[in-house]
């Protein structure tokens, strides 16, 4: 018989200041690549890449946004629909860490209610340059109770196990709802 | 009837185990006739065990054929998962049939059959068997296989014996009684009867079959489907369009009132599928941009590789100049470029407006003493007032226009008749909206054209909107009274309006203008509607303005 290649989709969406590595994220995590060109995405993007939890396969469709202010009405109007957000800074700048709160009212005010979200420190291999401590992250993550992780798409840390757990815990919801499939 | 026995050792790669029945008498219900069957899955096989009686009778081979069709059609297996559509029966990967079918030995007469029978000729026999016609002609049981018959007919024998049948019908024998089988890699052991059994009119019939099943190396399975999987998003995430965009930002510098400024937008479709693309309004508008712009075309088919060109065109119209030039509105716009099933890119659109006379309404006009692009950006313009300077009475863009005809054309045959040109009229506009010469540049024709733009263009026309009804009510009797309640500004442009009218009337012999002509050019600049005109509203417009065009004001 055949088989379909997935049981769930999963809409899940990036969102954060202009130049935290959102792109590069969904790059290392879609591609396992990394590329080190700045190019500012200028609109909204997206890659799917289907991963197993619970012997479920499970279709993640992720959504890039543009980071920079001046498009920020506009992707509001893309937070409708994502199960779930991944809200990223840049732990080597402080002013997108400082953004965090603006973000999270953001997501408040424009995504669905039950949007499962996750705070992400990115770029974690540049101890030498980190302004942001790991505890400050972990302070606001638990203030919003939500969960965290600091990431670095470069050196390919919890890239993965970031996009799993979020998955996971949008999975969980799903179950517990009695969403039918 | 159908017993289905499991070894102990197999049991625990059995699964998905589902029985079913279906009659096929009369309303597919009534009868004896029918079949009864059993489905299961075996390591990663799928298995169809179906046990079946068929319509009796030599003649009605065709009725039998019928009743196999219905079966498969008909019996259908509950999936555990509700979403799935049911299962028939030949949707697995071993189909085992057995039963009575009932399918005898045709065209050949009693005696001849037994004869051969004796002779032990099962070949020649065979030829004669309908199942065996029947399933050459593909007529039923396609697909299927039966070993080869070594034994003797199964029917009809007295029961109890294993004499033919004696009774006064003398049946022919046949091989009513048959185990076939489809699927791959099954090969039977050995196909007989059991005459030592007498208890039925049949005897019975066994075969032992050995059939190869499916066993999956889970992690082999795994690891191949997860690289297919890996295959398919890479596929599918090759396959999301997208273009190329020549630029992203676009800047349209000193943008001015009715004069068009086009960019060029390039796409090229670099993505591996043809594409559709769209320009989608933001969130909270209806539009994909502001009415100043346009992109031509909006919408389009890329073929892969191919490449489209689309014009982004700024033109300032009169509905869109008023509120650019009270700095309300900024020629700043961002355009949502969305592929069908892909991207969105954003396009920034900004540059700069320069304020015009055009779109500025009576009351700001007077206000402003210098040229409108001398005035300092940012101040609004009802903010002048408290300037305490004394405010003009008409504004001088009106005044330079009205003047310069005075003076050029009162008998300038067919003024107000003729179209004036384009580029002059952009000169003229220029002239009022940066300096205050002598005399204005162009025709003057394109001056006449310029005065009723200009009128055109007044966000409030001269008789205000409030007062269009009433105009409208005393058109017959037109008198001064309505005018007289107008905002001092507007009752000031009116009057003067009309006054330069009737002087051009006084020269009709030379400018060729009649009451008739000029009173359809103007009223209906100067006595907007702020709603749609039918015809009536038009003429009655028409006749309250004619009254000042021959009676003129006592003012």
């Amino acid at each position: 018989m055949a088989k379909k290649t997935y049981d769930l989709l999963f809409k899940l969406l990036l969102i954060g200041d202009s130049g935290v590595g959102k792109t590069c994220v969904l790059f290392r995590f879609s591609d396992d690549a990394f590329n080190t060109t700045f190019i500012s995405t200028i609109g909204i993007d997206f890659k799917i890449k289907t991963v197993e939890l619970q012997g479920k396969k499970i279709k993640l469709q992720i959504w890039d946004t543009a980071g920079q202010e001046r498009f920020h009405t506009i992707t509001t109007s893309y937070y409708r629909g994502a199960m779930g957000i991944m809200l990223v800074y840049d732990i080597t700048n402080a002013k997108s860490f400082e953004n965090i709160s603006k973000w999270l009212r953001n997501i408040d005010e424009h995504a669905n209610e039950d949007v499962e979200r996750m705070l992400l420190g990115n770029k974690c291999d540049m101890e030498d340059k980190r302004v942001v401590p790991k505890a400050k992250g972990e302070q606001i993550a638990r203030e919003h109770g939500i969960r965290f992780f600091e990431t670095s798409a470069k050196a390919n840390i919890n890239i993965e196990k970031a996009f799993l757990t979020l998955a996971e815990d949008i999975l969980r919801k799903v179950h517990v709802s009695g969403h039918k499939f | 009837m159908l017993l289905f026995y499991i070894k102990k050792e197999h049991a625990e790669f059995i699964s998905d185990i589902e029985a079913e029945t279906v009659g096929t008498g009369i309303m597919g219900r009534m009868g004896n006739k029918g079949a009864v069957a059993i489905r299961f899955h075996f390591h990663n096989s799928d298995i169809c065990v179906v046990n079946c009686h068929l319509a009796a009778h030599t003649e009605e081979y065709e009725r039998r054929n019928q009743d196999f069709k219905d079966i498969c059609s008909r019996l259908q297996f509950r999936q555990l998962d509700p979403t799935q559509p049911s299962l028939t029966i030949m949707k697995h990967d071993v189909i085992l049939w057995i039963g009575d079918l009932n399918y005898r030995i045709s065209d050949l007469d009693v005696d001849n059959v037994k004869d051969l029978i004796s002779k032990k000729d099962f070949e020649t026999l065979h030829n004669y068997d309908q199942l065996k016609r029947q399933i050459d002609e593909e007529a039923v049981f396609v697909g299927f296989e039966e070993g080869e018959i070594n034994f003797q007919p199964t029917y009809k024998y007295d029961t109890g014996s294993d004499l033919w049948d004696t009774s006064e019908k003398c049946r022919v024998p046949a091989w009513c009684d048959r185990i076939l089988w489809k699927g791959k890699n099954i090969k039977q052991k050995h196909y007989k009867s059991h005459m030592a059994l007498k208890t039925s009119d049949h005897k019975p019939v066994s075969s032992l079959l050995v059939i190869g099943i499916k066993r999956v190396n889970e992690e082999a399975y795994k690891k191949t489907f997860e690289e297919i999987v890996r295959n398919i998003d890479k596929m599918e995430n090759e396959c999301i369009p997208s273009v190329t965009l020549s630029k992203r930002e676009f800047h349209f510098k000193n943008a001015k009132f009715m004069q068009h400024q086009a960019e060029t937008l390039s796409l090229f479709n670099d993505g591996q599928v043809p594409c559709q693309f769209e320009f989608i309004p933001k969130p909270n508008e209806t539009t994909y941009c502001k009415p100043w712009l346009t992109a031509n075309p909006p919408k389009g088919f890329i073929a892969q590789g191919g490449s489209v060109e689309i014009d982004l065109e700024v033109f300032v119209n009169r509905t869109t100049a008023p509120e650019l030039n009270s700095g309300k509105q900024q020629i700043e716009d961002i355009l949502v470029l969305h592929l069908q099933r892909g991207k969105d890119y954003f396009i920034s659109v900004t540059g700069n407006y320069l304020p015009s006379c055009y779109g500025t309404s009576i009351r700001s006009l007077c206000q402003i003493r210098e040229p409108i692009q001398d005035m300092p950006q940012d101040l609004t313009v009802p903010e002048m007032e408290s300037c305490g300077e004394k405010i003009l009475d008409i504004p001088k863009e009106l005044w330079m226009m009205v003047d310069h005809l005075f003076r050029n054309a009162i008998k300038q045959e067919d003024i107000f008749q003729q179209p004036g040109l384009r580029s002059e009229f952009a000169d003229i506009r220029d002239c009022l909206d940066t300096g205050m010469p002598d005399s204005l540049p162009g025709s003057n024709h394109s001056v006449a054209e310029a005065l009723l733009l200009f009128l055109d263009a007044l966000p409030e026309p001269v008789v205000p909107y409030s007062f269009y009804q009433q105009c409208l009510e005393c058109c017959t009797n037109a008198n001064q009274c309505v005018i007289s309640m107008l905002p001092q500004c507007h009752q000031n442009v009116f009057n003067y309006i009309a006054a330069f009218l009737r002087e051009l009337l006084k020269n009709s012999a030379q400018n060729r203008l009649d009451v008739h002509i000029l009173s359809t050019i103007f009223a209906s600049l100067i006595l907007r509607s702020p709603t749609k005109q039918d015809l009536t509203e038009k003429r009655k417009t028409q006749e309250f303005f004619k009254h000042f065009l021959v009676h003129g004001s006592s003012q």
